[in-house]
């Protein structure tokens, strides 16, 4: 099972984050790290478990860099059931929307086909966590769920 | 090894930094600062009581941290140092200054005491130590000039009560000064038409929530036939109806600012006209909030004029400009960081061609030649500081912090300094790693 880590981001937080999975995931895994913006929709592999972590702006909207792979998404309508993934979202409490732009990719790709493996975790940019202290187990958590699922099929 | 002199560690300084390290890790890359602490406007722009989006910082302290990245304050260019000694130093100059002077409001009675700028207000407020001694005025009536995303702080600041700055780093000091004045009635007035105002409805969403304020609307029906906007649709939802306000903020579109009149030397009345109309509005102070001066004359419009690529920043192989300094003073963190991209792309080219380097004049390079980088600046400048002196300032700002707030900022130069020097009898400096 090969790992794709996906971000969306606009200030860069989730992008660093993704390169902290890396480095945690890199000695055991094969992983590859990606910007949304340079990912089409169609690019995502049925052999790989993708790791999405994606930040929140505007009014609940995506970020800036997650943006196009969502509009081609909607426009291209690609099937996506072949693919599986886990997804992680930056946010603020101190928004009404909070953490909306990694449920309504999340709800995207489901509406896409793919499959989701575990909950949507997130994180508050006002609250006190670090955003890798949550991230990391994370990470180690859905890929153990998603190795099960990869080892029926 | 190429080394790089970054000036200004704001964000786009810093994005410069991070994005040139992803290109090619064997950078030697240094940026320096006026001031003893990193991040410009992360620190003393963004709103303290927005310390989600200055979490941004925790990026930036990696490129120090782990990247190895060198941070020298106390450093100015222009006096502590020249951008000739800067050039024969380093073989690449990226200029990140930023552009901090408040525009001016250029109208009859613009000298009266009581205008402020609002940079120069939330310097005041995030404890820039340049601004540190200049208490805005206030009093009871507040007439905010400008509708864009700073004035929203501005005004933001203004109508909170104590309760609301929790967990920001806002000193109490100013809450003390701003519950004091007795702030009551703020008129907030732009230009535009709802529908064209410069604010992100996000922020106006953000003063909805403030339960002591009553908001009222004034040339709402400029706007109508564009109930779809999301800027009417926030300032329309705007709570009016309130029984018990401390607070009233009216939110006035479509007046064009005219002149202030003062009694005693202090501003007393602002007026506004829309077509016909004329509107005075007697206050107790004016802050204007229409944006930065991008015209300093001197080095930056020097530097435009013989520009080899404006837009992205390049002024000839080895000298750059980014941020706010180059595209002048707009822009959100987020452009920044894209232009940097842009930017470090544009400098690694070059450096690979071999044109960035070598291009200053006297200094024998050519093939080979290696700069003195920072060892330069050390050996001349006994006084400067590290990036360990900021976390020590850091750290007792950390620790002086009191109830509801995270952070207890030292707005003295002095003792910044004093905090950034403080192990070392006398002064530090930065060590060089040969
Ligand atoms: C009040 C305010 C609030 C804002 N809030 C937000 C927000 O919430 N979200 C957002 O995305 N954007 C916000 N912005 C915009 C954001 O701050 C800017 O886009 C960004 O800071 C520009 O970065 P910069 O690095 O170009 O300049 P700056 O951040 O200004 O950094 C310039 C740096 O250069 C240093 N410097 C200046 N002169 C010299 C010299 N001669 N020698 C050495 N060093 C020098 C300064 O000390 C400073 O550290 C806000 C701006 C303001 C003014
Ligand atoms: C202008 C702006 C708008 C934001 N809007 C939201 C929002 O609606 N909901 C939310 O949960 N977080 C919001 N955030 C917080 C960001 O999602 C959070 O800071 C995150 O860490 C940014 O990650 P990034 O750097 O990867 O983009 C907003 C931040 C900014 C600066």
């Amino acid at each position: 099972m090969k790992i794709q880590l996906l971000y969306g981001t606009e200030t860069g937080n989730a992008e660093m984050l993704c390169e902290d999975i890396e480095t945690h995931l890199a000695d055991d895994h094969e992983v590859a790290l990606a910007n949304l913006n340079d990912i089409d929709p169609a690019d995502l592999d049925a052999d790989t478990f993708h790791l999405v972590v994606c930040s929140t702006y505007g009014d609940g909207d995506l970020p800036a860099s997650a943006q196009p792979f969502a509009d081609t998404l909607e426009t291209a309508g690609t099937d996506l059931s072949a693919i599986r993934f886990a997804i992680f979202g930056l946010g603020d409490s101190s928004y009404e929307t909070y953490n909306q732009g990694s449920e309504k990719l999340a709800a995207l790709l489901v509406k896409h086909g793919a499959k989701q493996v575990g909950d949507r975790a997130i994180h508050d940019a006002m609250g006190s966590d670090m955003a890798e202290d949550l991230a990391l187990p994370w990470a180690d958590d859905r890929i153990a769920q998603a190795a099960d699922l990869f080892a029926e099929t | 090894m190429p080394k790089i002199a970054i000036v200004g560690a704001g964000p786009s300084g810093c994005y410069v930094a991070q994005a040139l390290l992803k290109l090619d890790k064997t950078l030697e890359v240094d940026i320096l600062d006026r001031l003893p602490v990193p991040y410009g406007l992360v620190r003393y722009g963004v709103a303290p009581d927005h310390q989600g989006t200055k979490a941004v910082s925790r990026q930036f302290a990696r490129l120090f941290e782990r990247q190895g990245v060198r941070f020298i304050g106390n450093v100015t260019l222009g006096e502590t140092v020249t951008l000739d000694e800067l050039r024969a130093a380093y073989d690449v100059v990226v200029l990140a200054l930023g552009l901090s002077k408040d525009r001016e409001l250029d109208l009859p009675g613009r000298d009266l005491a009581g205008i402020t700028g609002a940079g120069a207000v939330t310097r005041h407020w995030n404890d820039h130590p340049d601004e540190a001694a200049q208490v805005p005025h206030l009093g009871n009536r507040v007439v905010i000039v400008g509708q864009g995303n700073v004035a929203m702080d501005v005004l933001r600041i203004l109508a909170k009560q104590e309760p609301d700055f929790d967990g920001s780093d806002l000193h109490p000091r100013h809450t003390d000064h701003i519950t004091g004045a007795g702030v009551a009635q703020i008129d907030i007035l732009g230009r535009s038409p709802a529908h064209e105002a410069k604010f992100d409805p996000v922020m106006v969403k953000e003063l909805a929530k403030l339960e002591h304020v009553r908001f009222a609307l004034d040339g709402i029906e400029l706007s109508q036939g564009h109930d779809d906007d999301p800027r009417v649709a926030a300032v329309t939802a705007l709570p009016q109806d309130v029984p018990v306000a401390s607070h009233e903020v009216t939110f006035r579109f479509g007046w064009k600012p005219e002149r202030l009149s003062g009694e005693e030397g202090r501003v007393s009345a602002a007026y506004f006209s829309r077509g016909d109309e004329e509107l005075g509005l007697s206050c107790d102070s004016v802050i204007t909030a229409i944006g930065f001066d991008s015209h300093i004359p001197g080095l930056r419009d020097d530097l435009l004029a013989q520009a080899e690529d404006r837009e992205t920043g390049v002024v000839d192989k080895g000298l750059y400009l980014a941020g706010w300094f180059c595209r002048g003073p707009r822009g959100t963190i987020p452009d920044n960081r894209l232009a940097a991209q842009d930017l470090a792309t544009r400098i690694v080219a070059d450096l690979a061609t071999g044109q960035a380097t070598g291009q200053t004049t006297g200094q024998a390079t050519g093939q080979g030649g290696e700069k003195p980088g920072r060892a330069a600046l050390v050996a001349t400048h006994p006084d400067l500081t590290d990036y360990d002196g900021w976390l020590r300032i850091d750290a007792a700002e950390l620790a002086a912090c009191t109830d509801g707030r995270v952070r207890a900022k030292v707005a003295d130069l002095e003792t910044l300094l004093a905090l950034a020097c403080a192990p070392a009898p006398g002064p530090a400096t930065p060590e060089t790693d040969e």
